[in-house]
Protein backbone atom coordinates (compact mmCIF):
# COMPACT_ATOMS: atom_id res chain seq x y z
CA UNK A 1 0.00 0.00 0.00
CA UNK A 2 1.48 3.47 -1.17
CA UNK A 3 1.88 6.00 1.44
CA UNK A 4 -1.04 8.28 -0.09
CA UNK A 5 -3.59 5.37 0.43
CA UNK A 6 -2.34 4.83 3.95
CA UNK A 7 -2.87 8.49 4.91
CA UNK A 8 -6.27 8.55 3.06
CA UNK A 9 -7.26 5.13 4.86
CA UNK A 10 -6.20 6.82 8.49
CA UNK A 11 -7.69 10.06 7.67
CA UNK A 12 -10.98 8.30 6.84
CA UNK A 13 -11.01 5.78 9.85
CA UNK A 14 -9.97 9.11 12.34
CA UNK A 15 -12.62 11.19 10.90
CA UNK A 16 -15.37 8.12 11.76
CA UNK A 17 -14.19 8.73 15.04
CA UNK A 18 -14.02 11.80 15.58
CA UNK A 19 -17.62 12.94 14.31
CA UNK A 20 -19.62 11.10 16.66
CA UNK A 21 -17.23 11.97 19.29
CA UNK A 22 -17.30 15.75 18.51
CA UNK A 23 -21.45 15.70 18.88
CA UNK A 24 -20.54 14.16 22.42
CA UNK A 25 -18.32 17.05 23.15
CA UNK A 26 -20.39 19.23 21.49
CA UNK A 27 -23.70 18.16 23.72
CA UNK A 28 -21.57 18.59 27.03
CA UNK A 29 -19.85 21.68 25.92
CA UNK A 30 -23.30 23.54 25.98
CA UNK A 31 -23.77 21.99 29.63
CA UNK A 32 -20.71 22.93 31.34
CA UNK A 33 -18.90 25.87 29.40
CA UNK A 34 -20.52 28.74 32.65
CA UNK A 35 -20.87 26.21 35.22
CA UNK A 36 -18.66 27.01 38.46
CA UNK A 37 -14.95 25.40 39.18
CA UNK A 38 -16.06 22.77 40.95
CA UNK A 39 -18.50 21.81 38.41
CA UNK A 40 -16.08 22.05 35.56
CA UNK A 41 -13.74 20.10 37.16
CA UNK A 42 -15.55 17.24 38.49
CA UNK A 43 -16.61 17.43 34.60
CA UNK A 44 -13.38 16.60 33.11
CA UNK A 45 -11.68 14.11 35.85
CA UNK A 46 -15.30 11.96 36.07
CA UNK A 47 -15.48 8.84 34.56
CA UNK A 48 -16.29 7.98 31.49
CA UNK A 49 -15.81 11.89 30.48
CA UNK A 50 -12.17 11.68 30.83
CA UNK A 51 -11.55 8.60 28.77
CA UNK A 52 -13.92 10.46 25.77
CA UNK A 53 -12.53 13.88 25.97
CA UNK A 54 -8.91 12.23 26.13
CA UNK A 55 -10.02 10.35 23.07
CA UNK A 56 -11.46 13.55 21.50
CA UNK A 57 -8.44 15.38 22.03
CA UNK A 58 -6.47 12.71 20.51
CA UNK A 59 -7.92 11.85 17.49
CA UNK A 60 -9.15 15.99 16.86
CA UNK A 61 -5.43 16.70 16.60
CA UNK A 62 -4.73 13.40 14.32
CA UNK A 63 -7.31 14.15 11.96
CA UNK A 64 -6.59 17.65 11.71
CA UNK A 65 -3.20 16.96 11.30
CA UNK A 66 -3.73 15.01 8.40
CA UNK A 67 -6.67 16.96 6.59
CA UNK A 68 -4.54 20.60 7.36
CA UNK A 69 -1.42 18.48 5.10
CA UNK A 70 -3.78 18.25 2.53
CA UNK A 71 -4.14 21.66 2.35
CA UNK A 72 -0.44 22.63 2.39
CA UNK A 73 -0.10 20.03 0.15
CA UNK A 74 -2.71 21.87 -2.41
CA UNK A 75 -2.01 25.67 -1.62
CA UNK A 76 2.05 25.31 -0.86
CA UNK A 77 4.64 25.07 -3.62
CA UNK A 78 7.59 25.63 -1.87
CA UNK A 79 9.36 21.56 -0.85
CA UNK A 80 11.29 23.24 2.07
CA UNK A 81 8.37 25.61 3.10
CA UNK A 82 5.67 22.76 2.87
CA UNK A 83 8.20 19.98 4.83
CA UNK A 84 8.40 22.99 7.61
CA UNK A 85 4.68 23.10 7.32
CA UNK A 86 4.24 19.60 8.23
CA UNK A 87 6.43 19.10 10.52
CA UNK A 88 5.90 21.94 12.70
CA UNK A 89 2.08 20.63 12.16
CA UNK A 90 2.91 16.82 13.21
CA UNK A 91 4.82 18.23 16.23
CA UNK A 92 1.87 20.25 17.45
CA UNK A 93 -0.55 17.60 17.10
CA UNK A 94 1.91 15.30 18.92
CA UNK A 95 2.65 18.00 21.47
CA UNK A 96 -0.83 19.14 22.38
CA UNK A 97 -2.51 15.94 23.51
CA UNK A 98 0.22 14.65 25.39
CA UNK A 99 -0.07 17.80 27.10
CA UNK A 100 -3.83 17.52 27.95
CA UNK A 101 -2.89 13.96 29.14
CA UNK A 102 -0.58 15.03 31.41
CA UNK A 103 -3.36 17.81 32.23
CA UNK A 104 -6.26 15.32 33.31
CA UNK A 105 -3.83 13.11 34.97
CA UNK A 106 -2.56 15.89 37.12
CA UNK A 107 -6.24 17.36 37.96
CA UNK A 108 -7.22 13.71 38.69
CA UNK A 109 -4.80 13.81 41.93
CA UNK B 1 10.35 18.97 -9.78
CA UNK B 2 11.43 21.58 -7.02
CA UNK B 3 9.05 24.31 -6.80
CA UNK B 4 6.68 22.29 -9.60
CA UNK B 5 4.16 20.76 -7.37
CA UNK B 6 1.05 21.28 -9.43
CA UNK B 7 -1.44 23.34 -7.01
CA UNK B 8 -5.32 23.67 -6.33
CA UNK B 9 -6.66 26.75 -8.35
CA UNK B 10 -7.10 29.42 -5.51
CA UNK B 11 -10.27 30.24 -4.19
CA UNK B 12 -10.70 33.62 -6.44
CA UNK B 13 -11.23 31.91 -9.53
CA UNK B 14 -13.83 29.24 -8.87
CA UNK B 15 -16.95 29.78 -10.07
CA UNK B 16 -19.12 30.02 -6.83
CA UNK B 17 -21.77 27.21 -6.52
CA UNK B 18 -22.83 24.85 -3.64
CA UNK B 19 -20.48 22.42 -3.23
CA UNK B 20 -17.40 24.63 -3.60
CA UNK B 21 -19.21 26.77 -0.95
CA UNK B 22 -19.23 23.94 1.33
CA UNK B 23 -15.94 22.51 0.50
CA UNK B 24 -13.85 25.59 1.06
CA UNK B 25 -15.90 26.41 4.21
CA UNK B 26 -15.11 22.71 5.13
CA UNK B 27 -11.28 23.48 5.27
CA UNK B 28 -11.63 26.53 6.88
CA UNK B 29 -13.86 25.12 9.55
CA UNK B 30 -11.09 22.89 9.83
CA UNK B 31 -8.32 24.99 10.79
CA UNK B 32 -10.79 27.20 13.15
CA UNK B 33 -12.11 24.15 14.39
CA UNK B 34 -8.19 22.85 16.03
CA UNK B 35 -7.50 26.58 17.06
CA UNK B 36 -10.54 26.19 19.04
CA UNK B 37 -10.00 22.90 20.72
CA UNK B 38 -6.33 24.47 21.87
CA UNK B 39 -8.20 27.20 23.25
CA UNK B 40 -9.95 24.11 24.97
CA UNK B 41 -7.06 22.76 25.72
CA UNK B 42 -5.99 26.13 27.43
CA UNK B 43 -9.20 25.86 29.36
CA UNK B 44 -8.68 22.60 30.99
CA UNK B 45 -4.82 23.93 31.90
CA UNK B 46 -6.61 26.74 33.32
CA UNK B 47 -8.46 24.64 35.93
CA UNK B 48 -4.74 23.47 37.48
CA UNK B 49 -4.56 27.26 39.07
CA UNK B 50 -7.50 26.24 41.08
CA UNK B 51 -11.15 27.78 41.73
CA UNK B 52 -9.95 31.59 42.78
CA UNK B 53 -7.97 32.14 39.37
CA UNK B 54 -10.88 30.44 37.82
CA UNK B 55 -13.36 33.80 38.19
CA UNK B 56 -11.94 35.09 34.57
CA UNK B 57 -12.91 32.48 32.99
CA UNK B 58 -16.27 32.31 34.25
CA UNK B 59 -16.71 35.86 33.93
CA UNK B 60 -15.95 35.99 30.27
CA UNK B 61 -18.55 32.73 29.67
CA UNK B 62 -21.25 34.97 31.02
CA UNK B 63 -20.55 38.04 28.42
CA UNK B 64 -21.57 38.20 25.11
CA UNK B 65 -18.18 37.58 23.99
CA UNK B 66 -17.57 34.50 25.83
CA UNK B 67 -21.52 33.45 24.95
CA UNK B 68 -20.56 34.31 20.84
CA UNK B 69 -17.53 32.06 20.88
CA UNK B 70 -19.87 29.07 22.23
CA UNK B 71 -22.13 29.52 19.51
CA UNK B 72 -19.51 29.77 16.92
CA UNK B 73 -17.72 26.91 17.77
CA UNK B 74 -20.85 25.08 17.97
CA UNK B 75 -21.65 25.63 14.18
CA UNK B 76 -18.13 25.20 13.19
CA UNK B 77 -18.04 21.74 14.85
CA UNK B 78 -21.81 21.06 13.73
CA UNK B 79 -20.82 22.17 9.95
CA UNK B 80 -17.58 19.79 10.20
CA UNK B 81 -19.29 17.20 11.75
CA UNK B 82 -21.87 17.29 8.81
CA UNK B 83 -19.56 17.87 6.02
CA UNK B 84 -17.63 15.00 6.82
CA UNK B 85 -19.75 12.69 7.00
CA UNK B 86 -21.31 14.11 3.29
CA UNK B 87 -17.52 13.50 2.50
CA UNK B 88 -18.05 9.47 4.38
CA UNK B 89 -21.22 8.90 1.71
CA UNK B 90 -19.32 9.70 -0.83
CA UNK B 91 -16.34 7.28 -0.19
CA UNK B 92 -18.81 4.74 0.00
CA UNK B 93 -19.79 5.81 -3.88
CA UNK B 94 -23.21 7.59 -2.70
CA UNK B 95 -23.76 11.08 -3.50
CA UNK B 96 -21.60 12.20 -6.47
CA UNK B 97 -24.60 12.93 -9.20
CA UNK B 98 -24.74 16.83 -9.40
CA UNK B 99 -28.49 17.20 -8.17
CA UNK B 100 -27.61 14.72 -5.12
CA UNK B 101 -24.38 16.75 -4.35
CA UNK B 102 -26.16 20.23 -4.40
CA UNK B 103 -29.29 19.21 -2.59
CA UNK B 104 -26.37 17.71 0.74
CA UNK B 105 -24.29 21.14 0.27
CA UNK B 106 -27.51 22.76 1.27
CA UNK B 107 -28.38 19.67 3.57
CA UNK B 108 -24.89 20.35 5.53
CA UNK B 109 -25.44 24.41 5.81
CA UNK B 110 -28.61 24.11 6.88
CA UNK B 111 -28.12 20.91 8.99
CA UNK B 112 -25.70 22.81 10.86
CA UNK B 113 -27.74 26.21 11.94
CA UNK B 114 -30.14 23.45 12.97
CA UNK B 115 -27.91 21.50 14.65
CA UNK B 116 -26.71 24.13 16.81
CA UNK B 117 -30.04 25.91 17.62
CA UNK B 118 -30.48 22.10 18.73
CA UNK B 119 -27.90 22.28 21.48
CA UNK B 120 -28.38 25.25 22.10
CA UNK B 121 -32.41 24.20 23.14
CA UNK B 122 -30.75 21.29 25.12
CA UNK B 123 -28.78 24.01 27.14
CA UNK B 124 -31.97 25.82 27.88
CA UNK B 125 -34.01 22.53 28.86
CA UNK B 126 -31.19 21.68 31.06
CA UNK B 127 -31.35 24.97 33.05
Amino acid sequence: MINATKKWLFLKISSAIFVPLKLWFLFNLVSIYDKSYNEVLSFFISQPTKFLFSLFIIFAYFYSALSISEVFEDYIQNEKLKNVANKSLFLFAIIIPILVLIILYKLSL
Amino acid sequence: MKDKNPLSPHIQIYSWHISSLVSISHRIAGIVNILIITLICCWIAYLLLGNNNYEIIFNFFGTYLGKFLIVGSVWSFSFQALSEIRHLFWDLGFGFEIKTSNITGILVIFGSFILTIFFILIKNSLL
